[in-house]
């Protein structure tokens, strides 16, 4: 009873009597019951087993409307984004194009290769990434979506001639979407041939029409040996030939590659400074502009473009100032002199992409520098004292007039000196270097030698006749340089290539030399490097050891301390600001040769 | 679902919903030629579901949210069909069966292709795994059995080496740049 009197609550209950009520009714519920109950059976009814007598009637419920309510589920409303990539035609030419036959003959990459098995090679995953000033979403999520360059290679069947380096690939998607870059790689790593790849794939992909490439004289022929090797289905044109000539090709339509030299923009300016336009401007060896006021930079900033790309080993070659040039070429007003390293770091992070061999070839034949300590022959000696004597009283005596150029050819006579005396022609280097080729020659190596004189090229070359020693500097015709390095690299009995630094620094690959040396000394440690890495690349066939000649007691050992202070504290900032300071000799340098005064600060290459 | 739309019988199409725990669900579709390049890619803003929608589509509500809702809507943007449907998202099996696109679910590792900050949300799917593809297992729509028979008969012509995970990588990055907030600071 209980609980059917909590089932039934307020409406429901026990009368005072005792007995259930004769009608219950339910708030709630559209029916009501109506019953006849006597009461409980109590005491001496009990005991005779008399039924409680109850009466039940019902009642037709009454009829209830039923209400409802509609909860409705609304839709969720999805809004979109669209975006179209409207596909070029040209990547599926170029995936039935026929590769050039791979690693045959005469089809010798300059750049690095890797030897790596291919399925190695394509395991690697490299993405392409817009860059951080891109602010349009469109734009950025073009690179974004693309597939990873491995896969864009493989499935077009951009076959290569050889199979690229994963971190040559990286600078390809670095180049792919930047309209302002620098591809500060140390030399031997293969800038031509990232350069020349990117350019390859945006021709495909329709984001180029028009490049034009400028590079010094003498590396011309390169470039187009390179573009034939790694992009040999696209046109390459060298803007060469008389006015007349190299007005109609600068003018031909639908030429996608241009390739012209720095001296040829001076020669050609107006026209360049005229309608032409260039989809893309690449400047190889791009530290020719690092002065800003000189004519070549200037006709270089001026050339209508849209993107800008600088190749260089050294982007900085003396100062930060260099990078600044650089910088007023791709993007002007984007870097400022005066700026601190670490601002300028900053600031060029997103733009510069930089690797050295130690990072990123683990597998480069080691360089084994040898530091020949040598010591003047009697007759160089007297030459050398009378010299040096004499010039440091000419040069205190000049007293308010002195000049950092008197000082400078001091410095020069004196090295004169350390390579031949002049009367005599005795040298202690040429002896050395003598005695050292003929363990070149007689293992069947080959070996170069740099110096900085043409004419101390000329005189090694007459006494080393018998290694048939070949020449290759500023006053070889261009035309004839190729096939002197052709005739070096093919010709067995050609031990000995003799260069000048300033025609065999640079864009050349020589990387079957095992053997370097360094008759005289450069000013700037980067350009030496630039020279060593000629031999010193990827594809050499071992180890390659570098000799640095040098007279003890000399001029020279006291440039090579001063240049080695400076390598040291490049190496220092370099790596903390990602900028180097400045790595050549300045006027306080030259000056304290000497142990003189400075004047005025004046910095020289 | 449309079919006046152009298709070249190589364009591909991969379609992924993924969960933000703050912003919601957000999907990414990209249309790709067999040179795996992008064609057209077409994302949602983040959507939440309304109190309501999770009571009522109880333990279906990720399978109605990201398949018939986000995933339908994206498909029907596109310029081009595709001709399979790739997903890593096992709820969006369930536009197959308001869709005449054959739907192959490429099941992930987790991690692989994932991203930390957009998982991939839980679903009661109604897949059914039928098989191995370039290395990943496929699961498709149990009433739709047949197109994992379409797909693999043309496995050659239509994928080669193509990782079918891949091109999600690519989705889950757009979708990031797409809504910056997606992206974990």
């Amino acid at each position: 009873m209980d609980m059917l009197a909590s089932i039934l609550g307020g409406s429901a209950g026990f009368q005072a009597d005792g007995n259930l009520p004769q009608e219950i009714g339910f708030a709630d519920l559209p029916f009501r019951a109506s019953w006849n109950i006597e009461g409980f059976a109590t005491g001496w009814q009990s005991q005779i087993g008399r039924d409680i007598k109850i009466e039940t009637s019902v009642f037709q419920a009454e009829k209830v409307d039923v209400s409802s309510i509609a909860i409705k589920i609304p839709q969720p409303k999805i809004h979109t984004l669209s975006f179209d990539f409207p596909e070029s035609p040209q990547w599926q030419l170029a995936a039935q194009a026929k590769p050039q036959a791979s690693g045959s003959a005469g089809a010798v990459p300059s750049s690095p290769v890797s030897n790596a098995p291919r399925s190695n090679v394509a395991n690697s995953i490299t993405r392409i990434r817009p860059p951080k000033d891109l602010v349009k979403l469109e734009d950025r999520l073009y690179y974004v979506l693309q597939p990873p360059l491995e896969t864009l290679v493989s499935n077009a069947k951009l076959d290569f001639a050889f199979q690229p380096f994963p971190y040559q690939f990286e600078g390809i998607a670095f180049l792919f979407s930047r309209e302002t870059a620098i591809l500060a790689d140390e030399m031997g790593l293969g800038k031509t041939m990232q350069a020349i790849t990117t350019v390859r794939m945006l021709l495909l992909a329709n984001q180029l029409r028009t490049v034009l490439l400028v590079c010094p004289k003498p590396l011309v022929t390169n470039w187009v040996r390179e573009f034939r090797l790694w992009a040999p289905e696209i046109p390459v044109a060298v803007i060469e030939g008389d006015s007349a000539k190299r007005q109609w090709m600068w003018n031909q339509p639908g030429l996608p590659v241009r390739i012209a030299n720095y001296e040829l923009l001076m020669r050609d300016r107006e026209l360049l400074q005229g309608n032409l336009h260039f989809d893309l401007v690449i400047l190889d060896e791009a530290q020719r502009i690092k002065n800003r006021n000189s004519t070549t930079s200037e006709i270089a900033r001026g050339i209508s473009r849209g993107r800008s790309w600088a190749l260089t080993g050294t982007p900085i070659e003396n100062t930060p100032e260099d990078l600044v040039s650089i910088f007023e070429f791709l993007q002007p007003g984007h870097l400022r002199d005066g700026m601190s390293l670490k601002q300028m770091g900053q600031a060029t992070r997103d733009h510069i992409l930089r690797r050295t061999k130690d990072k990123v070839l683990t597998e480069m034949p080691p360089k084994l520098f040898r530091d020949a300590e040598l010591e003047l022959t009697s007759e160089q000696l007297a030459t050398y004292k009378a010299a040096e004597e004499e010039g440091v009283i000419q040069l205190s005596d000049m007293g308010q007039e002195l000049t950092i150029q008197h000082v400078f050819e001091l410095v020069l006579r004196l090295k004169q000196i350390c390579n031949f005396d002049p009367v005599t022609g005795a040298s202690c280097k040429l002896e050395r270097l003598e005695a050292d080729l003929e363990e070149v020659a007689a293992s069947g190596q080959k070996a170069i030698v740099f110096s900085q004189w043409v004419q101390a090229i000329d005189r090694i070359s007459d006494v080393l006749e018998r290694y048939n020693p070949l020449r290759y500097h500023g006053r070889i015709p261009s035309e004839k340089r190729d096939s002197v390095l052709q005739e070096f690299k093919q010709n067995p009995k050609r031990h000995v290539l003799l260069m000048s630094y300033g025609a065999g620094s640079v864009g050349l690959n020589l990387q079957f030399c095992r053997y370097v040396f360094l008759f005289d000394r450069w000013w700037n440690p980067a350009v030496e490097d630039q020279a060593i890495n000629r031999a010193h690349r990827l594809g050499a066939a071992g180890s390659v050891t570098v000799t640095r000649m040098l007279v003890a007691g000399t001029i020279e050992e006291r440039i090579h301390k001063v240049l080695e202070e400076k390598r040291e504290l490049f190496n220092a900032l370099f790596a903390e600001a990602g900028t180097p300071p400045s790595l050549g000799l300045n006027q306080a340098d030259i000056f304290g040769l000497f142990n003189l005064k400075t004047p005025k600060a004046k910095k020289i290459a | 679902m449309s079919t006046t739309r152009g298709s070249d019988h190589s364009t591909l199409g991969f379609l992924t919903v993924r969960q933000h725990l703050e912003l919601g669900y957000m999907g990414g579709f990209l249309l790709v030629n067999s040179l795996a390049r992008p064609l057209e890619f077409h994302c949602t803003l983040p959507v939440k579901p309304t109190r309501a929608q999770s009571i009522l589509y109880g333990p279906t509500l990720v399978d109605y949210l990201c398949g018939e809702q986000i995933a339908r809507t994206l498909v029907s943007k596109a310029k081009l069909q595709p001709v399979v449907l790739f997903t890593d998202s096992p709820a969006v099996l369930s536009l197959r069966n308001l869709s005449e696109i054959p739907i192959c679910c490429v099941s992930s590792m987790e991690g692989v292709g994932a991203s930390r900050d957009l998982p991939l949300p839980h679903s009661q799917n109604l897949g059914v795994a039928v098989g191995e593809l370039n290395g990943h297992k496929i699961v498709v729509n149990g009433a739709h059995r047949e197109d994992w028979e379409f797909v693999f008969q043309r496995r050659d012509e239509l994928l080669q080496q193509l990782d079918l995970l891949e091109p999600f990588t690519r989705i889950v990055e757009a979708l990031q740049e797409a809504h910056p907030a997606s992206k974990a600071a």
